[in-house]
């Protein structure tokens, strides 16, 4: 058992560090019925559960090696498979493949409504500012939920398939001037935006919202 | 047959394009102060040239930029965004850059086609 080439030791060693928590029965595996443990990439779980137990029959000889790697903790322990040269192996992403759709843009009577949307953040800014007066620590969780809010109704309103970008500008009344300007690179024909403001005595808000059409 | 990801599509990224704006941020009005008859030449200007930058990196992705200038003056002001996208092809950078005179806040979304 002592004559393990180099390559091979280090990778019973990294795989036995990670699962040194785990109590296996001791027993030796012959050796010669395993394929060599050269990053199986594809998911073997036999293989894994025979290697696991070969590492724990040559634990006494780790040591006497020259030469091979100390177990280290590092990337490879989080991962539950390490390859032939002990990198992490990274399972495989399998893409979910859709049914294809034939669908290039939105249905007719199906776009982004401007002028429903600008009456929709109308609305919801009036309701949910109305009265609100400006204050430095409150206003930060405000602007938040206001926006959350605007986002909810706005899905309500926007047909499928659109994409949105809500984005809310809340300060306090003062002496200043204020200029919001946005621009955006998208296909016009589809896609779209629309803005409303408030203001009351102690605070102004500009909400805007972007919708871009999802292929 | 399983399809994997090849691993090079593009995705959004972050320092690039925050680099990007800080660039036409500076451009655009670098040394000025806040004068009220140029802000609008320098609110077009700042997104334009952003925009114009992220288009050259040639990515299949649509953008959106705002930016908000705002003279200094003492009052307060906030600014919050909600998106309803793909979290995992989709991406915002904001960036906040202030001299003397005014704050400018300019935000950046790309949104994968």
């Amino acid at each position: 058992m002592a004559e393990q080439p180099c390559p091979e030791m280090a990778l019973p060693a990294q795989v036995m560090a990670a699962d040194n928590t785990e109590a296996f029965p001791l027993h030796a595996t012959r050796r010669g019925s395993q394929p060599p443990a050269r990053g199986s990439e594809e998911g073997k779980p036999p293989l894994l559960l025979s290697r696991r137990n070969s590492v724990l029959s040559r634990r006494s000889s780790f040591g006497v090696v020259p030469g091979s790697r100390r177990p280290s903790i590092g990337p490879w322990m989080f991962h539950r498979r390490v390859s032939f040269s002990g990198l992490p192996l990274f399972q495989p992403i399998l893409k979910t493949r859709l049914k294809n759709t034939y669908r290039m843009g939105p249905d007719e009577g199906c776009k982004f409504n401007v002028g429903q949307v600008q009456r929709m953040l109308e609305g919801a800014l009036a309701s949910a500012l109305g009265t609100t007066v400006y204050s430095p620590q409150g206003s930060a969780p405000l602007a938040q939920s206001v926006v959350e809010l605007l986002q909810h109704r706005a899905k309500e309103v926007v047909p499928p398939r659109y994409k949105l970008v809500c984005h809310v500008v809340l300060g306090q009344q003062g002496q200043q001037s204020l200029l919001v300007a946005s621009r955006a690179l998208w296909d016009p024909a589809t896609d779209s935006f629309a803005s409303a403001t408030f203001s009351n005595a102690s605070l102004f808000a500009v909400a805007t919202v972007h919708g871009v059409y999802f292929e | 047959m399983d399809e994997f990801q090849s691993g090079e599509e593009a995705s959004f990224v972050v320092d690039e394009v925050s680099s990007i704006i800080k660039e036409a941020i500076e451009g655009a009005i670098g040394g000025n102060a806040y004068q009220h008859s140029k802000v609008n030449q320098w609110t077009t200007g700042v997104v334009e040239q952003t925009l114009s930058q992220l288009t050259k990196l040639g990515k299949p992705f649509k953008y959106i930029v705002t930016c908000v200038i705002m003279q200094k003056n003492g009052a307060g002001l906030h600014t919050a965004s909600s998106c309803f996208w793909d979290n995992s092809s989709d991406g915002t950078c904001t960036v906040r850059w202030e001299n003397k005179t005014m704050y400018c806040i300019v935000s950046a979304f790309g949104l994968a086609i």
